[in-house]
């Protein structure tokens, strides 16, 4: 099938008024040589049997049956029913970047929303209208400090960073000899600010932590950005948004520039994107920032309305002199996050924060209290920590995969010093009965394990 | 119809959120009070239907494909089905983790494998990857991998790319970010690359040309073979920008013409929702030559078994969080199934065709710099009104109150009152013919009252808007008074 509208009449009536015979003469243009054979059969499906396609590929994904204790940078919560409608209002679905932005009055203005909502989550001055995902948002971030700084080339990373978070920064700094020196973290998960104080000089250009950092640790991020200020250093903080319902902001925090992924916010899992990254700054650095922004204006008549601006930054006026490559951002994945902030508002928020960190407490706590189990430290945390089992990764998920349960990203494919290890994600979308069933299949594991030593 | 921001329809104690229920054993817990925000949230409070209401009237001022004809060159505005939004919501596909373990997503990964394939089958290419976010990522990709393809041949004096003065902005952008120093090569009279400019430009220090076939113009050019062993000779590679692939789509294949990397942008060739600015997605393919430095993590088949690939010692490495824009992929997947090969063909040709067509009859209203035969897209000159004070963005703004888009204005940047319009295959005959008819009547209303066209628009939601002021005096959040 195809969506194509002109039909015979039409198309006879077009060639006509073109004065040829066939559409093909229209491709005279092309180097005879170069052409493909025109296919003789329509290998096409109908709407019913594409749908019947799908559905026998999505039958084959399993993992919708298990419940998740996944996270490590993508976390399963709540998508409130009002976020799909929304998103799927052909008005916003079909749109294009508003360059007309009279006639795009509506996207502008929730672009310009979500600006003030990610500003007043963060607490930072400017947002914009997004990036791809919170590891290029990270690379942006270091890429816009280091244009801050001209005069230095060097800049300082957490090294409990997302591991794919390093690898896209360190693909990004790449083209640009960059010097990345990396923070190492101690045997409880936080950073050991000693080094990180040792290594913030007058040479760095910025330094980048993750809150919660990867392995669910809340560092102490100000002693690190108290320091780096009186290096001329600029901070940048990559956060999960919604720790900032519970814990101190990005502000509080001592950021120039804050990043992240709103994914937790109003955008289902669906592996691994459409997520959205999201970058803040201080107003000072404003001219500086990637990709496209929404501002504010008047009319002819003095009315209040939305347009994009500060675009000089931008490739399509700048060129290879732009902030970034960026064109084609994640607009309606953010209207996603921004319809979803705003239904939980201002107290939501709150609640929500704090009912993932109690949620977490009370599986890490009934956990830690099953003997053989060990976890990490008695480091601060929100939605996420990680435990030992005692045993492999392999064994662990084989044996909690028999309670329908997937439990959690295997550490040890990360940083090998803590193999066996198991990063456990818990949101408001896991009740006491799952979370008791966790800690349940957890003590089998561990009788299992001493029958057998025994 | 001015709308107040949804922090201005805050009303204390109001919300749309419910909560699962909690219990002590949670409650219990107390986070470390020294941890804690101190600032308050300077969100808004706001019921369900409030909250519905205002993204209802907002998405009434605003238009997308469903609601008009948009016109928008180079950003291929077709029908978005709805069943790609069908396909991406299916529980199964949207409950997935990253993270995920491999045989509980073999679905996702069929997916992949299979859309790569049909892509690669439409470019010539051998091997490719949906992992770029966009077309501007999809670029980075491959002009990284040309990087990496010449400091493994030990070539590192090759620091320049090529860039045609006409190409999209994201071209050079790109090439700096990946370090590279760009050069302009001039585009000829007749709308082709100036490839006595091209001989003279290119070196021993060239990396890569970009190039967009056919370009930005919406012209095929004639002499791409030619431009491709030019710098083939010198050692350079050719990249190929795919914005433009709706025009050739199953007709010619980049391989064919002697690119050696390029991106597609599904979001345009593909239908998938643009969605007021993205997502997109910018799968790159590549030949034999650059396999090995596709980005990870990959996705081989085993028998009838899909595995992920981790890691690739040879590989640039990762250029995002997780696999990409998936959702996307779903709906590009699709929509190439229903299509078959032979459908997507049929694409190409009604979207040349339909440009073509309204090419013909635009004609008799302004400046047509290249008379030849279009692609999918083509530019028009609206300097014929200048003297009557009228300017492209004049005409752009009118057409808004006859109820279609604009087509892109100003853009490629060497047009001077540069159109450059795309009616995309799914449109009608029926709807040329009215579009037509409306830049008719904007034409008369040029001769009888410029100030008219000047002043517009006058039917949409505000009147023209000063982004003189927005740049000058940045108001970027709303601010709390």
């Amino acid at each position: 099938m195809d969506f194509i509208s002109n039909q015979k009449v039409q198309i006879d009536a077009m060639l006509a008024t073109l004065n040829i015979n066939s559409i093909e003469k229209l491709f005279d243009c092309i180097p005879k040589e170069l052409l493909n054979e025109k296919l003789q059969e329509d290998d096409g499906l109908s709407e019913s049997e594409g749908m019947l396609l799908m559905q026998e590929i999505v039958a084959k994904n399993t993992f919708g049956n298990l419940t998740s204790y996944l996270g490590a940078g993508a976390y399963e919560h709540h998508v409130p029913a009002l976020v799909g409608f929304i998103c799927s209002k052909s008005e916003f679905l079909t749109s294009y970047t508003p360059y007309q932005a009279e006639a795009s009055q509506g996207m502008l203005q929730a672009i310009f929303e979500f600006q003030s909502a990610i500003c007043a989550l963060t607490g930072m001055d400017v947002s914009n209208a997004s990036l791809y995902d919170g590891a290029t948002a990270c690379a942006e971030a270091l890429l816009m400090a280091l244009r801050l700084n001209k005069d230095k080339n060097k800049v300082v990373i957490a090294g409990s960073l997302h591991p794919n978070y390093r690898a896209v920064v360190e693909q990004f700094l790449s083209s640009h000899q960059t010097k990345i020196e990396w923070i190492p973290f101690d045997n409880d998960g936080k950073l050991n600010l000693n080094t990180a104080k040792r290594l913030i000089d007058e040479n760095t250009a910025a330094v980048l932590l993750q809150y919660p950092n990867f392995l669910g640790v809340i560092d102490d991020i100000a002693a690190v950005t108290a320091h780096a200020k009186s290096c001329n250093v600029l901070s940048v903080i990559c956060a999960n948004p919604l720790v900032y319902g519970l814990y101190a902001s990005a502000k509080e925090l001592g950021a120039d520039i804050a990043v992240g992924d709103t994914q937790p916010f109003g955008l289902p899992l669906q592996y691994g994107g459409p997520y959205v990254g999201y970058i803040t700054c201080s107003k000072e650095l404003m001219r500086q920032l990637p990709g496209r922004i929404v501002g504010e204006t008047v009319d002819l008549e003095g009315k209040r309305g939305f347009v994009l601006t500060l675009q000089a930054r931008e490739q399509h006026i700048r060129r290879e002199k732009a902030t970034s490559n960026i064109c084609t951002n994640q607009a309606l994945a953010a209207l996603a996050s921004l319809v979803a902030i705003l239904w939980y508002g201002k107290e939501g928020i709150k609640k929500l924060a704090l009912t993932n960190y109690q949620r977490t407490a009370y599986l890490k706590s009934q956990l830690e209290a099953v003997n053989g189990i060990q976890t990490m430290g008695n480091a601060p945390f929100f939605n996420e920590f990680a435990i030992s089992f005692g045993c492999s990764f392999n064994e662990v998920d084989a044996h909690f995969r028999t309670y329908g349960i997937s439990p959690g990203v295997d550490l040890g494919q990360y940083f090998p010093q803590y193999k066996g290890m198991v990063l456990i994600a818990v949101t408001e979308t896991k009740n006491k009965k799952q979370l008791d069933k966790y800690i349940e299949a957890a003590k089998t594991l561990l009788s299992q394990k001493t029958k057998r030593e025994k | 119809m001015i709308h107040k921001t949804v922090f201005e329809i805050s009303q204390p104690g109001q919300h749309a959120y419910s909560l699962p229920k909690d219990y002590e054993a949670f409650t219990q817990f107390k986070p470390d009070e020294k941890l804690l925000r101190k600032d308050h949230i300077g969100l808004p409070e706001i019921s369900e239907l409030n909250l519905t209401r205002h993204f209802c009237e907002l998405a009434a001022c605003n238009v997308g494909i469903d609601n008009q004809f948009y016109p928008l060159g180079s950003c291929t505005m077709k029908l978005n089905p709805r069943i790609n939004e069908w396909c991406a919501s299916l529980p199964g596909f949207t409950r997935t983790h990253p993270l995920a373990p491999q045989d509980t997503i073999q679905g996702n990964l069929q997916v992949i494998v299979e859309l790569i394939d049909i892509l690669c089958k439409i470019t010539g290419m051998s091997a490719g990857s949906l992992l770029p976010c966009a077309g501007a990522q999809g670029e980075y990709t491959g002009i990284k991998m040309i990087a990496e393809y010449h400091k493994k041949n030990g070539d590192t004096k090759r620091t320049k790319v090529l860039i045609p003065d006409d190409a999209h902005g994201t071209n050079p952008a790109t090439a700096a970010m990946a370090g590279f120093t760009t050069v302009s090569i001039r585009t000829s009279s007749t709308g082709n690359l100036d490839i006595d400019h091209l001989k003279e430009m290119v070196s021993d220090r060239t990396a890569a040309l970009m190039l967009t076939n056919p370009n930005t113009l919406g012209l095929f050019s004639t002499n791409i073979t030619e431009i491709a062993k030019v710098v083939h000779e010198h050692g350079g590679l050719l990249y190929y920008d795919g914005a433009n692939l709706n025009a050739i789509m199953n007709i010619v294949k980049p391989a064919s013409m002697g690119f050696d990397v390029m991106h597609i942008n599904l979001h345009k060739t593909f239908s998938t929702p643009h969605g007021g600015g993205g997502p997109g997605s910018g799968p790159v393919l590549c030949n034999e030559k650059l396999k090995k430095y596709l980005p990870i993590p990959r996705v081989e088949k085993i028998e009838n078994h899909y595995k992920i690939i981790w890691d690739d010692i040879a590989s640039i490495g990762r250029i995002c969080s997780f696999h990409g824009n998936f959702g996307i992929y779903l709906r590009a997947y699709l929509y190439a199934k229903l299509h078959g090969h032979y459908g997507l063909r049929r694409i190409a040709e009604h979207a040349v065709l339909n440009a073509n067509y309204l090419k013909a009859l635009i004609g008799k209203y302004f400046t047509v710099p290249f008379p030849q035969p279009c692609m999918h897209e083509f530019v028009i000159q609206a300097d014929c009104y200048l003297d009557q004070g009228v300017r492209a963005i004049d005409i752009a703004k009118r057409m808004l109150d006859y109820g279609v888009y604009a087509p892109t204005i100003y853009f490629p940047l060497i047009i001077k009152e540069c159109m450059l319009i795309e009616p995309t295959e799914s449109e009608s005959k029926a709807t040329l013919d009215r579009f037509i008819e409306i830049i008719e009547k904007i034409i008369d209303e040029i001769k009888e009252n410029p100030e008219l066209v000047q002043r517009a628009p006058f039917d949409k939601c505000v009147l023209r808007l000063d982004e003189v002021q927005a740049a000058k005096h940045p108001i970027l959040k709303h601010s709390l008074t």
